[in-house]
Formats: structure tokens, sequence, C-alpha cells
């Protein structure tokens, strides 16, 4: 979940977004290296009364200033290619969910053995109980087993949607007409919070996603409490 | 009587000398700063992450947070 003052990334609870942080640290390391570069040549420039009035042509840095360049961003494109084919990896999945957007609220359905399926809408702030976050909680969270491959099938009722979890590093698009898939895995056990991130009208901050990620016996037992 | 002479200051490549000079500072300044970032925040994340991991008891982490309430149904 987000805390005050944060400035990076939430933790990251699944591999794909480790993988994610890395690569962010990387082109952050490489966003560093040109502007200290372009501010330390802009100050060179503006302190000197020194002039150079006959420039004809400045073939040899024009070459280097082409190449090295475009050396940097295949540095960039190779990693970051890497990431979006990890991303649409063979994963058998253990499990299939289906998210559906609507105004304003999500629901679920987990139909591989059984029929299920709950709405589940944002806890009003003066329902809340202490120590729970304003705009996150929500009345039915969304129970799934860690450490197994779950294909998410996400989709609209009625505008776009999009159902994000930022720790795991998810995010897809709820698309009315159309399933957008996306593999969740989790490392850890516990309770992950996102909030839809497509403008879908008044209550669009009003619809978050919260995610128990637990032992495969607990979401055993949900799932048969929650018939 | 002569008055001494002074020595001919250096009267041309005043710019370029500065270029030289500072474009290579300039290198290194950056490269720094790239090597700062990546020993000082990217290399111990990775460590971080892996310290974390070699440990780590998921089913054991679950049954503290089950004891601590975090979850929202009385069940195992």
């Amino acid at each position: 979940m987000p805390y005050p003052m944060q400035l990076g990334f939430q933790d990251a609870t699944s591999p794909i977004m480790e993988e994610l942080m890395y690569f962010h640290d990387h082109t952050l390391m490489i966003v560093f290296l040109i502007s200290s570069l372009v501010l330390y040549v802009l100050i060179l420039m503006l302190t000197t009364k020194l002039t150079h009035t006959s420039t004809m042509d400045a073939q040899e840095v024009e070459t280097i200033w082409t190449i090295l360049p475009a050396i940097i961003l295949v540095l960039i494109a190779l990693p970051s290619l890497r990431i979006l084919y990890m991303m649409d990896e063979i994963f058998n999945p253990y499990l299939t969910v289906k998210a559906m957007g609507h105004q304003w609220y999500w629901s679920y359905e987990y139909t591989d053995y059984e029929d299920l399926s709950f709405d589940s809408y944002m806890v009003p702030t003066q329902d809340l109980n202490p120590g729970q976050l304003r705009l996150l909680e929500v009345d039915n969270r969304v129970v799934l087993p860690m450490e197994l491959p779950i294909r998410m099938l996400i989709s609209s009722e009625d505008v776009l949607h999009a159902w994000t979890v930022p720790s795991l590093g998810l995010k897809a698009d709820a698309v009315p007409g159309r399933l957008n898939q996306a593999t969740l895995t989790s490392t850890r056990p516990g309770v992950y919070f996102g909030q839809c991130s497509e403008i879908c009208g008044s209550n669009h901050s009003f619809m978050p996603i919260v995610l128990e990620m637990s032992t495969l016996k607990y979401f055993e037992n949900w799932s048969h409490m929650m018939q | 009587m002569s008055a001494p002479v002074l020595a001919k200051p250096q009267l041309r490549g005043l710019l370029a000398k500065r270029l030289r000079f500072h474009i290579i500072a300039a290198f290194i300044l950056s490269l720094g700063c790239a090597n700062l970032y990546k020993f000082g925040v990217a290399e111990p994340r990775k460590k971080a992450y892996q310290d974390f991991y070699k440990k780590y008891d998921a089913v054991k982490d679950f049954q503290e947070m089950y004891q601590a309430g975090v979850f929202q149904y009385e069940n195992k």
C-alpha cells in the first residue's frame, strides 16, 4: 500500500514487479547520467567570455553525439523488451478469475470449480473502523492463493475502467466487449491495494481493488464460505 | 636602461583548452553520478530483495498476519 512521503514504488510482491523495479533503476541511472552531463555543459557555456566566431563544421562531435545516444537507446530497449516478453510467457495458471468493472465498483467471478461471484464496493469513509485505510478498503476483498500463477481476465460492463495492483506490477484496461488477460503471481501473503486507473465518471476515485493473498487452505475455506 | 620584458601570454586556443579540460571533467562527473546511483541505490536494492527471500517462509508469515487480524475472515 502507499505510505506518506513515498518517493519510489511500493515493495514488489511479484517477480515481474521486481524486474520492473530493477529496470527503472537502470533507466533512471541513465537519466541522471545525461542530465548531469547537460547541466555541467550548460553551466560551462554560461560561465565564460571566450568565443569561437569562425566555426564552420564539426563533423567529429556530430558523429559522437549521434552514435552515443543511439547506443544509450539500445541499452534501454534491450532490458525493456526482455521484461515485456517475460510478462507474456506461457504460465499454466492454477486459477482463472474474472474482474468486471462497473460504475462504480468491481465484481469478481470465480467460475473454475463452482459458481462464485460477488461485488466489491469501497467502504465509505464514515463507515471505516479504526486502523482502516480511507478510500482503499472494500467490503468484499479478492482472496487468492499465494505463490501460484493466476489468470486475471479483466473486462467491463459499461465504460472503460482499469484494474490495477501496483505492488504486483499489474495494470490492465477494462474495456467493454473485450477480455484483457493479466498474470498474477504473489511471492508473499498479505493485503494489496489498487485503485481504478481509467477515468470512468464521478466516482472513479472511489472504486478500489483489494487483494488478500493467503495459503491455499484459507482460500479454499473462504470460497466455500462465500458460496 | 631597458625595462624587463614580460613573457608573451598565451593568446590563442584558450577556448579549446578550456573545452578539452571541461568535457573530460563533464564525462567523469556524469559517469560518477551514474555509478553513485548504481552502487548507492540499485545494487543495494537488488541485494535487499535477495537477502529477504533467502530465508523467507511465506506460510509462517501468513500465520503471523492471520494472528494479527490482517485478513477479513476467521478461517484457516
